[in-house]
């Protein structure tokens, strides 16, 4: 193919929208819609009554659960919408207080995660030191072998730590087992792989140390992997539930997701205060899926193709 | 040019005063090469720097000591404790017992009963799944206002936590939710969903497609916009009708996204455990217990964690098995 040519392909609208629209094209359109439609409802409705229901008194939800009023708020007084949200901070002590745990904890992992896998992957891509091919053996076996042995011999080994002994020590004892990961490692690496080794060895003939061509140079350059990971990290953290339900039996010391627990098993049951309270803990996450979405997909495509 | 550079070099050992490569940096301002026996030495029959060898073990001894603690260290002993009747209250007196613990993982009925809900429940979510996710991949990949929308519609849900996913479903597959009063309005009367033995996983499988299909149609969605279109063009030009294109360009295209989204689905899949916990507890008579809940019920508790190590061991290998099969059978070659 010339290059005209291939500017020509390139540059020709697709050819597809020129067929003539045959009766079996437009059923097959209208099919499309239709079931894109369904399905999209059937996606949807659920968080929309989440959200719906969260603004009505529970009452209204039983009432109206066998008609379409189930689908619309109940007031169009927007204040009113938010009685059970006050509701859930009046009847739960704990709630705020699950709210700032959930962010407490996802920021120390967060910023603890950057940090040690980001060195770990540093080191593994561009430091030779003997011992540093075994690791990076481990660490691609530590991703292919999935190993079904995380929580229990976790918990052992936490017990014999003295991490189990106080509520401090539980929290250091749950954050600390999600601060290293091989996946993060094995990303950070390839991702420094990738980099011209030419703007480290400039960075070294002007004297500056491997510290410092790491967070001057190196850091700075590799932006979008740091902004990845910390949002694939947020986002683990922030929904983890199993560990934090076994580490935290306390209610004052359960982040977000655990303390949902109590709101729903609470007896007696408020559904549109549950509503409410599974509502404020996509919040966060649905924020940063909306302004974080390009490092969402780049991040995808990057694991994707390995 | 070269004062240039000399100048550079000069400042550079001034502002950086790092002791090891400053020095290094003023030793070669001096005009004098460094000796190369002081910066390299011998381990093991190979050449290391020193300089690289210790800012490199600086680097990666934090995730060392982490993962050596609470990677390495749970295998290691997972193993261990697989031979011994290891009970979670008392484990400083641990008693080996052979393969005992494993002769009574192949006789257990409760385990096979786990064993066969995950294996349900994996042979339906994967295909379908897949096939959602790549099917709405499809569809959605041209550039039209309409798609834009429908793509934010189906990822909505894997915005939700498997957490929040699993409370509201609970909630709505209640007897008097939302699900029943609808069911109730088409006549098709009352359900006891999660109540029952048989629809409760059926549950469980449906609401995890729904909330993850938006994911993988994401991925697909990444790996169809690598495609070039010249690609098909060309195609086209040579004649491939739209069936052609499908299966010559576009299923080899994604064909690595696929393999890579089939084992992390594999593995997610095998590993269901917070749907169950949440919605029915294993129950209704056992009839969503999975592996891993099993495994984390006979460590935690009923504190056999002897026990519960043995079937980590054996659920680890029969996984390990599956999942490198399917990456070889899937693989790419170049």
């Amino acid at each position: 193919m010339s290059q005209a040519q291939v500017q020509a392909a390139a540059f020709a609208p697709p050819k597809k929208n020129k067929k003539p629209w045959t009766a079996a094209r437009i059923a097959l359109s209208i099919v499309k819609w239709v079931g894109l439609t369904l399905l999209c409802v059937l996606f949807l409705f659920p968080i929309w009554w989440m959200i719906v229901s969260s603004f009505k008194p529970q009452t209204l939800i039983y009432e109206q659960l066998d008609s379409f009023m189930t689908f619309l708020p109940s007031t169009w007084n927007v204040l009113e919408w938010f009685t059970s949200y006050g509701n859930l901070f009046n009847s739960f002590d704990y709630f705020g207080t699950a709210i700032l745990n959930s962010i407490l904890y996802c920021g120390i992992t967060v910023f603890g995660v950057l940090l040690i896998n980001s060195f770990a992957g540093y080191a593994l891509a561009r430091l030779r030191f003997p011992g540093s091919n075994v690791i990076t053996t481990i660490v691609i076996l530590l991703i292919i072998v999935p190993v079904e042995t995380s929580i229990v011999p976790q918990y052992v080994i936490l017990s014999h730590l003295g991490l189990l002994s106080s509520p401090v020590a539980r929290v250091a004892g749950y954050l600390l087992p999600s601060l290293v990961s091989a996946f993060y490692i094995f990303m950070f690496r390839q991702y420094f792989l990738g980099m011209p080794k030419e703007l480290e060895e400039a960075a070294e003939i002007d004297g500056a140390g491997k510290f410092k061509t790491y967070f001057v140079i190196m850091v700075p350059l590799a932006k979008a992997i740091f902004a990845t990971v910390a949002i694939f990290t947020f986002m683990g953290a922030w929904n983890e539930y199993v560990f934090a339900d076994l580490m935290f039996p306390q209610a004052q010391q359960k982040p977000l997701q655990a303390f949902l627990q109590l709101v729903n098993t609470y007896n007696p049951k408020d559904l549109s205060m549950v509503m409410a309270a599974l509502t404020v803990s996509t919040i966060p996450i649905a924020i940063v899926y909306i302004f974080c979405q390009r490092y969402i997909v780049e991040g995808v495509s990057f694991s994707g193709l390995k | 040019m070269k004062n240039n550079m000399k100048e550079e070099e000069g400042t550079g050992a001034a502002v950086f005063e790092s002791p090891v490569a400053g020095g290094a940096a003023a030793v070669m301002a001096g005009g004098k090469p460094p000796k190369r026996k002081n910066r390299y030495y011998t381990f093991l029959g190979k050449t290391y720097k020193k300089d690289d060898t210790i800012v490199g073990l600086c680097f990666i001894l934090p995730a060392l000591i982490l993962g050596c603690i609470f990677v390495i260290t749970p295998i290691v002993i997972s193993l261990a404790y697989s031979f011994t009747d290891a009970y979670l209250l008392r484990l400083d007196e641990v008693q080996a017992v052979g393969f005992d613990q494993f002769v009574k993982v192949f006789k257990d009925g409760f385990l096979w009963n786990a064993f066969g809900n995950t294996m349900v429940f994996v042979v339906i979510t994967m295909p379908v799944q897949l096939c959602v996710a790549l099917g709405l991949a499809l569809i959605l990949n041209t550039k039209i206002k309409a798609n834009t929308f429908f793509r934010w519609a189906f990822f909505v849900p894997v915005m939700l936590s498997l957490a929040v996913t699993s409370f509201l479903w609970g909630n709505l597959f209640e007897h008097d939710g939302l699900i029943n009063a609808i069911l109730i309005k088409l006549g098709i009367g009352e359900q006891p969903f999660l109540d029952d033995p048989g629809q409760a996983m059926g549950i469980i499988i449906f609401i995890s497609i729904w909330q993850g299909a938006g994911y993988q149609m994401l991925i697909f969605l990444s790996g169809l916009k690598n495609i070039q279109p010249e690609i098909y063009e060309a195609a086209s030009l040579d004649g491939a009708n739209s069936v052609q294109r499908f299966f010559y360009i576009t299923i080899p295209s994604i064909m690595p996204t696929f393999s890579f989204v089939l084992v992390t689905m594999l593995i997610g899949a095998f590993r269901l455990i917070t749907q169950p916990m949440i919605m029915t507890q294993g129950g209704p008579e056992d009839g969503t217990m999975t592996m891993s809940y099993y495994i984390y019920q006979q460590g935690i508790t009923f504190r056999d964690v002897g026990y519960s190590s043995a079937i980590a061991m054996v659920y680890t290998i029969f996984m390990s098995a599956i999942a490198l099969t399917l990456r070889k059978v899937t693989e790419v070659k170049d």
